[in-house]
């Protein structure tokens, strides 16, 4: 009974009603959103640094993977130290350089990593093969639409351009083996991979045994801690960054983004308490004589403050629910915009939805709801009977 | 026809047995505005015995509405006692009051006061919801009272397509749904005209001879005339009966 | 080009002096007249010995903001030895007489260049500041969220405005006041509330970005401003809060006007 009455008063002023919905959809909806921003970015971030199974990446010292040119020298040693540790079961190095692919009259420049194709962590295979020739080379959907090249072709591939002379320092000719998908790669950017001492012969003399990164897998995660600090300890010139580095990295450069979230579906949050409190204290207001007579028919104060608040809630669920769709579409939007940071990996999720951003948002609102229910409720439950039914017989 | 005994299935009622229904000692009641003190009520004394029909009269101002308010148990008194079958309503708390009111006042509105969302049949079941008694047999007793009113046909009917004699009669049936031991009605006809009023009285006169112990305050003659008795009200204080 | 520069404070007397920012000043606790030596890697062992002779502010440059990297100025030939760079730099910097001597510069600098090519310093900036860009196209979206979101709830709070003077407005048509009467007088209120609604956005505008920039700018150590309040903001706000409450109020008079008085008192 008592959800029939709250159901029929919200469907007294259909017009406020959907309004109101309507506001605490949209509301709900940037709750949604600021929720998947906040924890989104970073579980993305972690799945992303997780999905090939490295827990362990060493980069130059006091430097982020790829953050600088610098790299890090003696690979083959480093390897022979690595090989040494039993909690470890795979070692990729990479490193990374520029290439430049002449097509007539123009050349193409193109980043490019050196990995090992058997146990590379860095793309995902769309089509063709691996490059495990000397010889072989794989491209990105945006390298091979700005080279015109397709699977089966050869190109000219060279580095290290002088400006002043504009020459190379090598060259050699390659096939292209495979189209792939960089999993770190940023928003338009032209990559490529090839085997790691193809690009390192490419880079010149100087890099010849260089790497700018190595990734590992170790055995088990409760591992990662000491082996990031054996390898810190042998191998000096490295720092190791395990997942759990990596996102407080990560933290710190898009707290901007996390701090917004936070103001952004707080006030959220707010304006859709607002909206459904001053709704329900009008609408109350309203019906002042009806609840002081069902107070004289016997009806007790719970069950007022109960009917009242579940209209709020009631209000506050439909929009939420209404919201969640709306959320995950300009989520969607929002994401598609900041997919295109500068820097960051395309792969990354600034907006992820997890269920439990939907069961955060939709709890947060219901909460909300009933908070906005509890006044007026209170209110029109403790007013005295006698002297409010005068009152409004006067009205 | 039903008659209010087929209606009155189960007239178990709480409290000690008493010989009169309603005891009334040295009511009073005083209202504060600012520095000033109203007495509203001063020194009212009087019983009402079961099956009673009293017609509580007097101008405006007099006390009438105050003294039913204490009767209902929406008010409590300064000074005095009220009894409803045996029980002090005066100095029960909220809570207490509230479930006393729901099993054994009932309360008929000049205004009517029915829920313009709810049918003519949800309007009578709302007091029974309250007490907890299942959908079955409020619908049932919804519809006994509805037939016993002469609205069997208009049980699905809102407020608002009804008219202002079958709103009141509603209100009444709605008043009777769970079996209480008075009914209370303010200027239960003064929003209705001649005939309509006719007929809500007409319905008390049935309600009475079919047991029902009736308190209703008025200033319609022809209402307070069907009653047995009449309690003339001036300044606070009974003036005459 | 990204600076390897590795400082340590030491005793050694020199001539060369470099400017540091105030960041690495502070973090470094590094004062004027200290010596300093710096070098073009991580852990050289040797580097040159310079005087700091400035401690600088750092520009307003969106570019850094989230960047915990140090700056230093030193001198053009320093750094060039000690990044091993020979007599090579990264770009020079052009001044020209105006638009049309940039123009002429641009197409004779890059007609005759041999190994570089000339820029507009325009160019350049948008290119550098893709990361604002974004940004300001993410807050633009979240802008729009919110105005939307702004919108409903204004004209729901304008609505239950007008539906809470049911009774005054029956009131005044059995009065016999004209309905373009009530509908104006109505509108007029809505206009002010919605103007006086304004100004206290407004002024809890200028006190929330007021706190933004005290906050950020303190996060990021930047004297970047992260909210300005502009003139056509302001406006955009006041239009918008204007036309949306005079549209409600011209709704929801416009139906109690044509409702029959009775009808108003009777609910």
């Amino acid at each position: 009974m008592r959800f029939a009455l709250a159901w029929s008063s919200l469907r007294r002023h259909t017009t406020r009603t959907l309004l109101a919905t309507l506001g605490v959809a949209v509301a709900a909806a940037m709750l949604l959103d600021m929720v998947m921003m906040s924890t989104g970015m970073r579980e993305s971030f972690r799945e992303l640094l997780l999905s090939r199974g490295f827990q362990l990446r060493l980069a130059p010292k006091g430097t982020l993977p790829f953050d600088t040119d610098a790299t890090i020298k003696n690979t083959s040693g480093i390897l022979t130290i690595l090989r040494t540790n039993p909690a470890i079961t795979t070692v990729s190095p990479v490193l990374g350089g520029t290439i430049q692919i002449p097509r007539g009259n123009r050349v193409v420049t193109s980043s490019a990593l050196g990995i090992n194709p058997l146990v590379q962590g860095d793309y995902e295979l769309l089509a063709g093969k691996d490059p495990l020739a000397d010889d072989a080379i794989v491209g990105n959907d945006d390298f091979l639409k700005a080279t015109g090249a397709r699977i089966g072709d050869t190109l000219d591939i060279a580095s290290g351009y002088d400006p002043e002379l504009r020459t190379y320092a090598a060259s050699r000719k390659m096939v292209l083996t495979g189209r792939v998908r960089f999993l770190y790669g940023a928003a338009d950017q032209l990559a490529t991979a090839m085997r790691l001492g193809t690009l390192q012969q490419l880079s010149g003399t100087e890099h010849a045994n260089d790497a700018s990164l190595f990734m590992i897998r170790i055995r088990n995660d409760s591992e990662v801690e000491g082996v990031r600090r054996w390898t810190e300890r042998m191998i000096p010139g490295v720092s190791g960054i395990s997942t759990a580095t990596a996102l407080v990295q990560v933290d710190q450069r898009l707290s901007y983004f996390r701090q917004l979230a936070v103001i952004l579906g707080s006030v959220s949050l707010f304006v859709g308490f607002l909206l459904v409190t001053t709704l329900v204290t009008v609408s109350v207001n309203e019906r002042i004589g009806e609840i002081t007579v069902m107070r004289a028919l016997g009806v007790s104060r719970s069950h007022i403050v109960q009917q009242i608040v579940m209209e709020a809630t009631a209000l506050m669920i439909t929009g939420s629910i209404a919201g969640l769709g709306l959320g995950l579409a300009t989520g969607h939007y929002l994401n598609a915009i900041l997919s295109s940071f500068p820097g960051l990996p395309v792969a990354i999720n600034f907006f992820l939805f997890q269920p439990s951003s939907a069961w955060t948002a939709l709890g947060l609102l219901a909460l909300s709801g009933i908070a906005a229910g509890v006044y007026p409720s209170f209110r029109a439950a403790s007013l005295p009977i006698a002297t409010t039914l005068r009152q409004d017989a006067i009205a | 026809m039903t008659t209010i005994e087929d209606v009155h299935r189960s007239d178990v009622r709480r409290g000690t047995p008493s010989a009169a229904v309603v005891e009334a000692r040295n009511l009073g009641r005083d209202y504060k505005f600012g520095e000033e003190s109203i007495h509203a009520l001063k020194g009212v004394t009087f019983d009402v015995g079961e099956k009673d029909y009293v017609a509580v009269v007097g101008p405006s101002g007099c006390g009438k509405s105050t003294l039913l308010n204490l009767l209902g148990v929406v008010d409590s008194p300064s000074q005095g006692t009220v009894r409803i079958r045996g029980h002090d309503v005066g100095s029960m708390r909220d809570r207490e009051a509230t479930s006393f009111r729901l099993h054994n006042i009932g309360f008929v509105f000049q205004r009517f006061y029915l829920m313009p969302t709810l049918s003519a049949l949800e309007n009578i079941e709302l007091p029974m919801a309250e007490a907890g008694k299942k959908k079955g047999e409020r619908v049932a007793r919804g519809r006994e009272l509805l037939a016993y009113v002469g609205l069997g046909h208009r049980e699905r009917h809102r407020p608002s397509q009804l008219s202002g004699g079958e709103q009141q009669r509603v209100a009444i049936a709605r008043a009777l749904a769970n079996n209480p031991a008075i009914l209370l009605a303010d200027e239960p006809t003064g929003e209705l005209d001649a005939k309509t009023g006719g007929e809500v009285i007409s319905l008390f006169e049935r309600l009475n001879g079919d047991g029902t112990t009736i308190i209703v305050v008025t200033h319609d003659e022809v209402l307070a005339r069907a009653a047995h008795r009449r309690i003339h009200m001036r300044d606070g204080s009974i003036v005459d009966e | 080009m990204p600076l390897l520069a590795a400082l340590l404070l030491i005793q050694h007397p020199l001539q060369r002096t470099i400017a540091i920012d105030e960041r690495l000043a502070e973090d470094a606790h590094i004062r004027i007249g200290d010596r300093v030596v710096v070098s073009g890697a991580p852990n050289a062992t040797m580097g040159d010995t310079v005087i700091v002779s400035a401690i600088v502010k750092r520009g307003a440059d969106p570019a850094e903001i989230a960047r915990s990297e140090y700056r230093v100025r030193m001198h053009l030939d320093q750094l060039q030895s000690l990044a091993g760079y020979g007599d090579r730099v990264d770009r020079f910097a052009v001044a020209t007489r105006g638009p049309a001597a940039t123009e002429k510069a641009l197409a004779e600098i890059n007609a005759s260049a041999f190994g570089f090519e000339a820029h507009r310093s325009r160019d350049i900036a948008v290119e550098t500041s893709k990361t604002f860009q974004v940004v300001s196209r993410f807050h633009k979206a979240i802008g729009f969220i919110t105005i939307v979101a702004s919108a409903i709830f204004l004209l729901c709070i304008m609505l239950l405005k007008v539906e809470e003077r049911r009774r005054d407005i029956a009131a005044l048509r059995l009065m016999g006041i004209s309905r373009y009467t009530v509908v104006l007088s109505v509108v007029a209120e809505a206009a002010l509330l919605a103007l006086v609604g304004s100004a206290l956005g407004i002024a809890l505008s200028y006190i929330a970005s007021t706190f933004i920039n005290w906050y950020y700018q303190g996060v990021y150590r930047t004297p970047l401003y992260f909210s300005l309040i502009t003139p056509p903001i302001l406006t955009l706000a006041v239009v918008l809060s204007l036309v949306l409450g005079i549209g409600a109020g011209l709704l929801a008079s416009l139906r109690l006007a044509r409702t029959p008085p009775i009808s108003l008192f009777g609910r």
